[in-house]
Parts: structure tokens; C-alpha cells; sequence
């Protein structure tokens, strides 16, 4: 049982995860806005289901406004910092990582807000001689199928190869005749529309607070360094590994919960700095 | 006549003057503005000696300034009348602490690691005041009691008086901020400078990258302890908002915007930030939306930051000019 509750929230993890890991690899920056994503995916999602009571409009409208927002950052701001170094553009990205805090803030307030699920997906269901809530069921579904069809469209599409060569060597792929900054922009927008789909995914699950943006971005991290930066099955893996452990850790030592994933981070960059799946830079 | 020496210290003895005798002429409510300008001033002091001089951003710096405040208001707390000496010496020790138990891990790492593995301990050090709740009281905090200070030839003074703290801040911020400054001057300063410019050839010098790095680590977690320790002596009270990752990513954007590239640019940007929220405050609850808004147009346009607008160069050039 606690072994899934662990699987259903490395899963949302790895959705956030995936599009910084996809990111960094392309550009080089940690996004550190990603994390708003996540979090403005959340509360859109929690403002669409109130005006529409349709939580299944808020999984399509949210990461279509956050989508659009990743790329206006990307294409204004971002890349006039992009021959200014890695510094500038990490401190860019933390600009609007405070700044979309604070909006947040100002928008929806400071309090917790709930969003339901919708009614097919409420209540539980009998699971391995137990009941588990049928939400989590469907955040597990559902991020299996992100995951399916990601790797599909990384795999076999034209675009997919494209990102995937872009990652190893941007520069080259740019000289090799592909538009490359707009393949950033897309990957940008692409990534925050992901990280919005978690949100919205996460917000019947988690509710709704202004420092979700942050808690995820720390755990986004240590996902990234413990799988290795740029890596995409290397945080899988590593998603997982860290639900896992906050679950477990939560059950076997409690006051411990919080150190325990730090703790992994800090033994695997003292033993393989590149992460479980990274290569050397 | 050259009139350099008098423009360029005349209007240094001038500041001088005016920061010391600032209780005497604005009122109680300024004195108070100021005495918090003051320790933003060291706070980010000594983290430009991280991002300016050492080439290091920690996203997690408050974890030093935190640690010290928290030092200093248990030995309030629990040991009675200790002179403030010693209870700052002692958050200055606390805050060395931690920086080499967090820099051992991090320094090896530059960059994005570096900047989100600092956050990382930050955050560790947070969970540990806020759920160690016998010794930090968590959320709740610790209230602290100013205690008196002994000054030879005056006697005891109380801290309860703004403006014996203000001269008191003072003193400890100055003596901060000059040996941060004197720091920089001394060999080790160069080298840490030298390997911002170029670390392998820093290593191929025969300098010690790893231990030099976290030696200006170390120092400048110690500044930032003392700044902690006159924090809580200051606000009279301390509670995890001291450790947070809101006290960190402050001091990271009033150093970026007052400028990181002169040693004057982190004072300039804490003056800037404290102004800047004390007057947008009255107007609106969100000023830490337009301080981001301020902080991402300096990062795009402006990057020397602030303190590149006051740059005296120009105008000495064409002084020099005309009085050949």
C-alpha cells in the first residue's frame, strides 16, 4: 500500500521533473520558474473548476495558458540573458520563480485551497485485500500514459529526434540547419505545459498552497542530480526512488522524513557526482 | 589646484558623519528603518563576497544568518547576562559552522549545483528549527530580551533605547563590513578573486581551489552570523521567518540589484530594498511582486546594478580635464 503511495507521487514528480531535466539538457539553465508552472497549473486548474465546475477543462485550459506564459518568458526574457552566461539566465529564471510566486499570492491568497475531484474519481476502491482512493489510481494512470506517450514522441517523431539532438549538442544541431532557439522556445513551452499538467493532476490530491511551487522545485532537484541533469530515464528512476523513500520515510522515521531524500542526494554526489544515469559534462 | 583628494574623501567623511549622527536628526521611527538597513547592509556584504568575488551563488545563504540568530537569542535566553561581546562572538563561531559543515559539501560543485544545494541545506536547517521545538520553539519563535551594553566611560547602557542600539549595530556592522573589505586585500582574497577568473589555472598556480573556496565560504558565513545576531537583537524575537527561503532569495535580490560587480553595490542594494518596501508597503501588500519586477529588469538591462548609475568616473574625467 505505501509502496504505491510512493509510486503515485514519484510519478507526479518525474511529470515536473521531466520538463527541467528536458530543459537543462537542451540550454543549460535550470529553469527555476518551472516550479510556478507547476504551481500556476494548480491554481488555474483550481479557478477553472470553480467557474466551470469541470475538472476535466482545467486539465486542457491550464496547460494551454501556462504553455503560451513559458514561451513569452523564454522568447523575451530569457534568451537576451542567453550570451550572458549560465548565471544570468539562472538568475532570470529565479526573477520570475519570485515574481510568479508573489502573483500567486496576490491573485488566490495565502490560505490552502481545496479543488475536488471529479465524482467518478472519488471515493475508494477495494486493492490488495485494502481500499485505496481511486484519485490516486487515476494519477498513476494518467501519468503512465504522459510517460508513454512522451517517450513516444521522443523516440519517433521528427521533432522528438530533434530535442533528443539537442540535448547532446544544441550548437550542432543549429549549425546543422534547424531553427534551434525556436526548438528552445517550443521545449520551454512544452516543459511548462507538463509541469502545469502535474499541477493540475496533483491539485485534488495535494490542495492547493502558495509554497507547492517551492516544496516541488526541491524535490525536482534532488530528482535531477540523484538521476543526473539532462537525463530523462534517470529521473524516472529517480522520481520514483524519492516517492518512495517520502513515503516510507514518513511511516518508518518520521522525523527523519524530511532529511532522508537530502540525505541520498548528498551520498550520491559524493560517490557518483553525475548521477545514477548521468553522463560526465 | 587638484581638488581630487577633497571630492573623493570629502564627501566620505561627509556620509561618515551623516550615518553616525543619523539618530540625532530623524525620528524614532527612521532610526528604526535604519538600524534594519544596517544589518541588511552586512548580510549582503557578505554574500557579495560570494556572488561578486568568488564568482559562488548560494541560493540558500540565509541558513548562516539564520543559525546565528537562533544563537544569539538561546544565549539570551538560557544564559542570562552575557556581554553582547561574547554572545556575538558566539554567533559569529555558529554561523562559521555552518558554513563549513554546508561548504564542505558544496563549494566542490559551481554553478546551478552549487546555487540549489545550498537552498537544499537551507531548507534542512528550516524543517530542523521548525520541528526541533523544544530548543527553537518552532513557529512560535523566541523572544529575546535586549540586554544592557557596557560602555567604557558611560557605564551600562540599555538596548532598549533605539539609539544606543543604532550605535551599537553600527559598530558591529562596520567592523564587519571593514574586515570583509580588508578580506579581499589580503592574499587569500586575491586568490579567490583569481579563481573566479580562471580556476584551472588557479589550481595550475598551486592554489587550493577546494580549501580556498571554503574559506571564503566560511567567512562569509561567519559576517553572516554576526548580521543574524543583530537581527535578533534588533526584532527582539526570533522565529523560523530568520531561516527561511524568503530571508535567503532576499539577500540574493538586493545584492543583484544594488550590483555585484563594486564592494559598495550590496550596501547600496540593501539601502535600495529596505526604502523600497518601506515607502511601496503603504501603497500596496504585494511589494516583494514589483521588488521581483525591479530585480528582473536590473538582470536584463542594467548589469552592474544600481550602483553602475553612480558611477563617478565621467564626471572625474572631465573635472581632471579642466583643471589639467
Amino acid at each position: 500500500m505505501m509502496a504505491i503511495h510512493g509510486l503515485v507521487y514519484g510519478m507526479l514528480l518525474f511529470m515536473v521533473a521531466s520538463g527541467l531535466t528536458l530543459v537543462f539538457g537542451m540550454m543549460g539553465v535550470l529553469n527555476l520558474a518551472h516550479a510556478s508552472f507547476y504551481m500556476l497549473g494548480a491554481y488555474i486548474a483550481y479557478s477553472v473548476t470553480v467557474i466551470t465546475h469541470s475538472f476535466w477543462l482545467s486539465l486542457l485550459i491550464s496547460p494551454l495558458i501556462v504553455a503560451v506564459l513559458g514561451m513569452i518568458i523564454e522568447r523575451f526574457f530569457l534568451r537576451r540573458a542567453h550570451n550572458r552566461g549560465h548565471v544570468a539566465e539562472l538568475l532570470v529564471t529565479f526573477g520570475f520563480f519570485y515574481i510568479l510566486g508573489e502573483l500567486v499570492r496576490m491573485i488566490w491568497g495565502s490560505n490552502p485551497l481545496p479543488v475536488p475531484a471529479p465524482v467518478i474519481l472519488q471515493g475508494d476502491i477495494p486493492l490488495l485485500g485494502g481500499t485505496y482512493p481511486v484519485y490516486r489510481l487515476f494519477i498513476l494512470f494518467f501519468s503512465g500514459i504522459v510517460l508513454l506517450a512522451l517517450s513516444l514522441i521522443l523516440k519517433k517523431t521528427r521533432v522528438g529526434i530533434l530535442v533528443r539532438a539537442a540535448v547532446s549538442d544544441a550548437e550542432m544541431v543549429d549549425a546543422l540547419g534547424s531553427n534551434a532557439p525556436r526548438l528552445f522556445m517550443g521545449v520551454f513551452g512544452g516543459g511548462a505545459a507538463l509541469a502545469a499538467l502535474a499541477g493540475v493532476i496533483a491539485a485534488p490530491f495535494l490542495s492547493v498552497y502558495p509554497s507547492m511551487g517551492l516544496d516541488v522545485l526541491l524535490d525536482c532537484f534532488v530528482v535531477i542530480v540523484i538521476g543526473g541533469f539532462g537525463s530523462l530515464f534517470g529521473a524516472l528512476i529517480s522520481a520514483i526512488l524519492i516517492g518512495e523513500l517520502q513515503s516510507f520515510g514518513i511511516l518508518w522515521v518520521p522525523r527523519l522524513a524530511l532529511v532522508l531524500q537530502f540525505l541520498l542526494m548528498a551520498i550520491i554526489l559524493v560517490i557518483r557526482p553525475t548521477g545514477l544515469m548521468g553522463e560526465k559534462e | 589646484m587638484n581638488i581630487f583628494p577633497i571630492v573623493n574623501n570629502g564627501w566620505k567623511v561627509l556620509a561618515g558623519t551623516f550615518v553616525v549622527a543619523l539618530p540625532l536628526v530623524v525620528p524614532e521611527m527612521q532610526v528604526h528603518l535604519a538600524t534594519e538597513v544596517l544589518i541588511y547592509c552586512l548580510f549582503a556584504v557578505s554574500f557579495n563576497l560570494l556572488l561578486g568575488y568568488a564568482g559562488l551563488l548560494p541560493f540558500g545563504f540565509a541558513a548562516m544568518f539564520g543559525v546565528g540568530a537562533y544563537a544569539a537569542a538561546l544565549m539570551f535566553n538560557h544564559l542570562g547576562s552575557t556581554p553582547l561581546v561574547v554572545v556575538i562572538t558566539v554567533a559569529a563561531a555558529s554561523g562559521l559552522l555552518t558554513a563549513i559543515i554546508i561548504g564542505a559539501f558544496c563549494v566542490r560543485l559551481g554553478g546551478t549545483y552549487f546555487a540549489l544545494l545550498t537552498l537544499a541545506f537551507q531548507m534542512f536547517f528550516y524543517a530542523v528549527a521548525l520541528k526541533w521545538r523544544s530548543v527553537t520553539n518552532g513557529d512560535d519563535g523566541i523572544p529575546v530580551m535586549r540586554p544592557e551594553f557596557y560602555f567604557p566611560g558611560l557605564g551600562n547602557l540599555s538596548l532598549m533605547n533605539i539609539h544606543n542600539l543604532y550605535w551599537v549595530v553600527l559598530f558591529f556592522v562596520v567592523l564587519g563590513i571593514l574586515s570583509a573589505y580588508l578580506f579581499l586585500k589580503t592574499p587569500l582574497g586575491n586568490a579567490v578573486v583569481c579563481m573566479r577568473e580562471n580556476e584551472e589555472r588557479a589550481a595550475f598556480l598551486g592554489y587550493n581551489v577546494y580549501l580556498t573556496k571554503l574559506a571564503v565560504f566560511s567567512f562569509a558565513g561567519l559576517l553572516a552570523g554576526v548580521a543574524g545576531a543583530l537581527y535578533a537583537l534588533f526584532q527582539e524575537f526570533v522565529a523560523t521567518t530568520v531561516i527561511d527561503a524568503n530571508m535567503s532569495f532576499a539577500v540574493v535580490l538586493m545584492t543583484i540589484v544594488g550590483g555585484t560587480g563594486r564592494f559598495s553595490g550590496p550596501i547600496a542594494g540593501a539601502i535600495f530594498f529596505m526604502l523600497f518596501q518601506d515607502w511601496i508597503s503603504d501603497i500596496t501588500d504585494y511589494w516583494r511582486l514589483y521588488f521581483g519586477i525591479v530585480f528582473v529588469v536590473v538582470v536584463l538591462y542594467l548589469e552592474g546594478g544600481l550602483i553602475s548609475l553612480f558611477n563617478l568616473d565621467p564626471i572625474r574625467r572631465l573635472l581632471r580635464r579642466k583643471t589639467g
